[in-house]
């Protein structure tokens, strides 16, 4: 394809009328966003003073989803955020690492190969190193022989183990040890003199610990231990650190039973064993990791109804462990943090009732403080805590603790209050939907009763009906007054208090969000997106997903189904979130995706079993519509179904493979909801061109590894015809490509080579957007071979190729200034109002909407518009779209992670919502013809109403005075 | 004219006195004071000096049909007169939907057919027994005439897009090509 050069200027002109910035008082009225970062870590998150002379300390986290971020322990704001994790919304959390150098200002974080030093007060970055292995660990050296905090990276290439030792200043190499085949690398430890790689070496069978103890100068091997019997140890995840950076460091295990705790102090040979309780499930242990803190440590053992801790004593000298007192079983999961003052350790214990906080030298309670149960809502899980000691009123303790409890929330706990909480389950959202409001049922079912009853029946039941409205119509003209002043201050009608009702705008509307840790979120969008109600679907295993392949929300019962891919369901009330009905997931992935489908008996959600495969299904069941699924090899087939008597029979109706060597990376389906105004586009010269308006399409993206090539197919999903295909050479095949199809267009954009008009040689790389009509014929006013028909058939077109005509398509490729993701078209009511394409950018953290008259095919290239094109709207084909910062509909918001984008229309034409979740959650209206149908905020309502009332009591005034004038005039005497 | 002649007759005063101005009310609801003078006096008096006039004239029948028929083809071609103004402003108010060239349509279709429904009162005052059949030519000149003004009407709103001869303007009234398949994705 060829692009003649730029020139912006003729077209600039017309920038300010095609893109809509919002106005700075719709913001935070219009759209809302929950800034977040994720469910923050057992082991990345910690209190951290980011100036040494500063009491103050931020609360710092690496999250789940790969968000490191900084959140003011006493609001509960986050002060800043970075995305370490670039692919992390798509797949499993990652594992990441963050540690800080106590009194330093600056935080160290590794995700994958990439070691990264953080400003503490701000966020910036300070360095970042990337290495070929990847991180399994990181530490920092507490103290070195240079006065500065240096950092400790253990990393895993293949068979190859590598610490490295990074200065912590500027990151740069100090020393670096290799080994090749020392097991697998699990934790990197130091002491003071010491640098310790804890690793395990063994096979399938069970492994060994095996400590290599490093010189912290010069990295020089000094020690080898092997540490117990063999097959001690059944894999990395039954190995528990901690005191990474203690005067004392250990190593701790347990048995595959989790009868037996194996403790070894590192540096030593021996292990010691303590037994741990009956019914133990899982154990946790807690210890400062400060070099001067005491060497005690807390295990934390958790019973599948209560937990229990034990606190141990390290002999610094002798290296031996002695228990030192225990605490009690207390019902709930519980946590367990630990702070230091000085040498001094406390143990904060947060259960569902009461926070503990306990000296580690003696069992003493220091601080108890009640717990409201309901006010944290789930039981805590984990957590950091700060304890304060107040010299000056005794020996009083305050302690904080942030906690992340069952219910996915991150809250504070400030002596036994609840300070703040975020829903930080809310990031890693999979399948969202829109969701009405149910109206109240009764009206509905009267009306119903009204129009199956007979006329004189249906008037009397009515009037009955009106009659009971009459109680209503105090309260009516009560508010009147009220709803009046608002409406003309221009201030928010805040409805009825606490009660969700629908407004006449159709703005105010439910969204159900499940995430991939099994938690359901109800968000009320007309309310700034605040949440109304979460539940947990179903407990999630940590570092698991719950793969959701449909979610949809009926709007006659009020109810939304949830489909995961393991068969199973969820089935809850979309304005209270109370479960209705649900089946947990079963062991095997057994659905492939899930369909709302057309049957005699409603529409409902039909799973789609592995490779395509359905289920039989029920007579009243059997769906109208070809299914189209992938099948075992990716490829793509239609199914239709016929009864057979009892049940109903799936053919295979048609298949699509792509040609050898091509894989299906995109497939763009219509929206569910794609009205048509008019079917044909009214030219500068009042000529026609009819719209190709084929229902039954998708656009099929194939790449091509090998060759670098991108073919996009249009294939008709009924009878499996390639109605369009287009190919693109030297394209990125490892970069996302996306497509999207709405009326008669779609949009396919990539990462590709074009070359220049006017220099053909010269070829560029450069993120592409091509932009596809359809047209059912290439001259105006001719609607094809199918004439004035009114109907279509597709699987006709197949067997009669003259009758029924291909598309004529008309391309045209532009250039994009960064990359977008998540495409999606906006969706209005009757489909008058221009659509846009909406589309995440990755690298500008924002959702920028691109109008459809840029992205039009039939702009003029290398000529000015005539005078009809111009009249048609087109304007001269420019092939780079600048991303235009009023066209971002996040405006001054940075949206972390966005996934995915949906829209939905709303009651008036002229608007669309649009949804967007992943890590952040963004909502917003968008209109993109502008707000022709509602009067817009600046409306000045008040100088409306004054005028008519000011000139209304003026006509009063002046006409009996005009009036008197005139009688005098004609009968008075001169 | 006049004036030379009251002043021959009678002093101005008595002139005055005998033909007020006519007087105009400015608002209708208030009722003029009793004994004011009215508006029927002037239009009488009106009909007296045409009478006047005729008197004066006194010409023969055939004269009279002459000059009636003259009379009649200055009226009928009157319509085509005012048409090379009326062209250059309909071309000077552009086609775009304002209220002035808006306006200046609908006088343009206006004004031909009231004047063709109103042919035969247009014609009256020329009309005689004896110049009828001449007459009838006259007023299929001045239908024609005013269908040629009717024909800029026409012009003006094709220019201005308002008729509709072309394929958009019926694209309303098409409709969509139903699929008589369907089929949904799930994937």
């Amino acid at each position: 394809m060829k692009l003649t050069p730029i020139s912006l200027l003729p077209f600039l002109p017309f920038l300010p009328t095609l893109v809509s910035a919002i106005f700075q008082d719709e913001v935070d009225h219009i759209d809302y966003h929950h800034q977040l970062v994720g469910l923050p870590q057992r082991e990345t998150t910690f209190f951290h003073r980011p100036r040494r002379d500063d009491k103050a300390s931020l609360l710092y986290t690496l999250s789940d989803v790969g968000v490191l971020g900084a959140v003011n322990p006493g609001t509960g704001a986050v002060l800043w955020r970075q995305l370490l994790a670039t692919n992390a919304t798509a797949g499993a959390p990652a594992r990441g690492f963050l540690r800080a150098g106590e009194g330093e200002g600056w935080l160290v974080s590794a995700l994958g190969g990439d070691v990264q030093a953080w400003e503490a007060i701000g966020g910036r970055a300070v360095w970042g190193v990337t290495f070929n292995e990847q991180v399994r660990d990181l530490e920092v050296m507490e103290m070195t022989e240079k006065e500065r905090k240096d950092v400790l990276v253990l990393g895993e290439n293949g068979p190859e183990t590598v610490v490295r030792r990074l200065a912590g200043q500027d990151g740069r190499v100090v020393w670096e040890w290799r080994e090749v085949g020392g097991g697998i690398p699990v934790q990197v430890s130091t002491n003071v003199e010491k640098v310790f790689v804890v690793s395990l070496k063994g096979g399938a069978a069970g492994y060994n610990l095996r400590v290599v103890v490093l010189d912290t100068l010069h990295g020089k091997r000094l020690d080898d231990l092997t540490i117990g019997a063999k097959s001690d140890v059944q894999g990395p995840e039954d190995v528990m650190f901690v005191g990474a950076n203690s005067a004392a460091p250990i190593v701790a295990y347990t048995d595959a039973a989790r009868q037996k705790l194996f403790v070894n102090v590192l540096g030593t040979k021996t292990r010691q064993e303590f037994p741990l309780q009956a019914g133990t499930a899982s154990v946790e242990i807690h210890a400062p990791h400060l070099v001067q803190s005491e060497p005690h440590f807390l295990v934390h053992s958790r019973t599948a109804t209560g937990n229990h801790a034990d606190v141990y004593h390290t002999n610094l000298k002798t290296g031996v462990i002695t228990k030192a007192y225990d605490l009690p079983l207390l019902p709930g999961p519980g946590a367990f943090s630990t702070s230091s003052i000085g040498a001094n350790v406390y143990f904060t214990r947060v259960t569902d009732n009461e926070v503990i906080i306990v000296s580690s030298a003696s069992h003493g309670v220091l601080g108890r403080w009640p717990l409201d149960e309901t006010a944290t809502k789930g039981s805590a899980l984990h957590g950091v805590s700060e304890v304060i000691k107040r010299t000056s009123s005794g020996d009083s303790y305050a302690v904080r603790t942030a906690v992340v409890t069952t219910t996915d929330d991150w809250s504070l706990i400030l002596n036994g209050e609840l300070s703040w909480s975020r829903p930080e389950g809310i990031t890693g959202g999979v399948a969202a939907t829109f969701a009405e409001i149910p109206e109240n049922e009764s009206l509905v079912k009267s009306l119903e009763q009204e129009a199956h009853s007979n006329p004189l029946e249906a008037y009397i039941h009515r009037v009955k009906r009106h009659l009971d409205d009459l109680q209503y119509l105090p309260a009516y003209l009560n508010a009147v007054p009220q709803r009046l002043i608002s409406s003309i201050l221009g201030t928010e009608v805040s409805g009825k208090q606490g009660k969700l009702a629908r407004d006449s705008f159709g703005f105010h509307k439910l969204v159900i969000l499940a995430t991939r840790r099994g938690m359901v979120y109800g968000l009320d969008i007309g309310n700034k997106g605040t949440i109304l109600w979460s539940k947990r679907a179903f407990e999630i295993p940590e570092g698991d997903t719950w793969n959701v392949t449909g979610i949809q929300a009926h709007e006659s019962t009020g109810k939304v189904t949830i489909l995961g891919s393991n068969g199973d369901y969820v089935e809850l009330e979309a304005d209270t979130g109370k479960i209705i009905d649900s089946a947990a997931p079963g062991p095997e992935k057994t659905v492939q995706s899930a369909v709302v489908i057309d049957t005699a008996s409603g529409p409902t959600l039909l799973p789609i079993g592995i490779d395509g495969h359905i289920s039989s299904l029920p007579a009243d069941r059997l769906p109208k519509q070809t299914v189209v699924t992938r099948g075992p090899g990716g490829e793509l087939k239609g199914l239709v179904f016929l009864s057979n008597g009892t049940g109903t029979a799936e053919t295979t109706s048609w298949v699509f493979s792509p040609p050898k060597g091509q894989r299906i990376v995109n497939i763009g389906t219509r929206p569910s909801h794609d009205p048509i105004a008019s079917i044909g586009r009214v030219l500068g010269d009042r000529t026609v061109k009819y719209k190709y308006l084929n229902p039954n399409t998708i656009v099929v993206a194939a790449v091509d590894d090998k060759a670098s090539t991108l073919t996009v197919y249009l294939v008709d999903t009924v009878s499996g015809q390639v109605l369009s295909t287009s190919k693109y050479d030297g394209v990125d095949t490892t970069k996302p490509i996306e497509t999207a199809i709405a009326e008669n267009w779609f949009v396919v954009t990539f990462f590709g080579e074009y070359a220049l008009r006017d220099n053909t040689a010269q070829s560029l790389k450069g993120y592409q957007i091509v932009v596809s009509d359809l047209y059912e014929s290439d001259a105006a006013n001719d609607r094809g071979p199918l004439g004035d028909s009114e109907t279509f058939s597709s699987v006709e077109a197949i067997e009669n190729p003259e009758g029924g005509g291909l598309p004529s398509v008309v391309s045209q490729t532009f250039i994009l200034s960064s990359p977008i993701s998540a495409l999606q078209v906006t969706q209005t009511r009757q489909g008058i109002t221009s659509r846009h394409v909406l589309a995440y950018l990755p690298e500008l953290q924002g959702i920028v909407s691109l109008p459809r008259m840029f992205l039009e095919p039939r702009r003029p290239v290398g000529r000015d518009p005539t005078a009809a094109e111009a009249e048609e709207g087109l304007i001269r084909y420019h092939p780079a779209i600048e991303i235009d910062p009023k066209s971002v509909i996040t405006h001054e918001r940075g949206v972390l992670g966005i996934r995915k984008i949906i829209t939905a229309p709303a009651v008036v034409e002229s608007t669309s919502l649009v949804f967007a979740f992943g890590i952040d959650v963004f909502g917003t209206r968008v209109t993109p013809s502008f707000l022709f149908d509602i009067l817009g905020k600046g409306f000045n309502k008040l100088t409306l109403v004054s005028t008519v009332v000011g000139i209304a009591g003026g006509v009063l005034v002046l006409r009996p005075m005009v009036r008197r004038k005139q009688i005098n005039g004609l009968w008075g005497a001169s | 004219m006049s004036e030379l002649k009251t002043s021959k007759s009678s002093p101005k005063w008595v002139a005055d006195l005998a033909s007020p101005p006519a007087h105009r009310s400015k608002n209708g609801s208030i009722p003029d004071p009793p004994g004011y003078p009215s508006s029927q006096t002037t239009s009488s008096k009106k009909k007296d000096a045409s009478k006047q006039v005729q008197q004066r004239k006194a010409p023969t029948p055939d004269e009279m049909d002459t000059l009636k028929l003259k009379k009649a083809w200055e009226v009928a071609l009157g319509p085509i007169k005012s048409l090379p103004m009326t062209a250059i402003m309909m071309y000077m108010s552009g086609n775009s939907l304002q209220i002035f060239s808006i306006m200046m349509v609908f006088m343009a279709f206006k004004n031909p057919v009231v004047g063709i429904l109103a042919t035969n009162q247009a014609f009256e005052r020329f009309e005689t027994d004896s110049n009828r059949a001449k007459m009838f030519t006259v007023k299929l000149a001045y239908v024609a005439m005013q269908l040629v003004a009717l024909a800029l009407g026409v012009w003006k709103i094709n220019n201005m897009g308002l008729l509709p001869t072309t394929r958009s303007d019926w694209l309303a009234w098409e409709v969509q090509r139903e699929p008589l398949e369907h089929a949904i994705t799930a994937l």
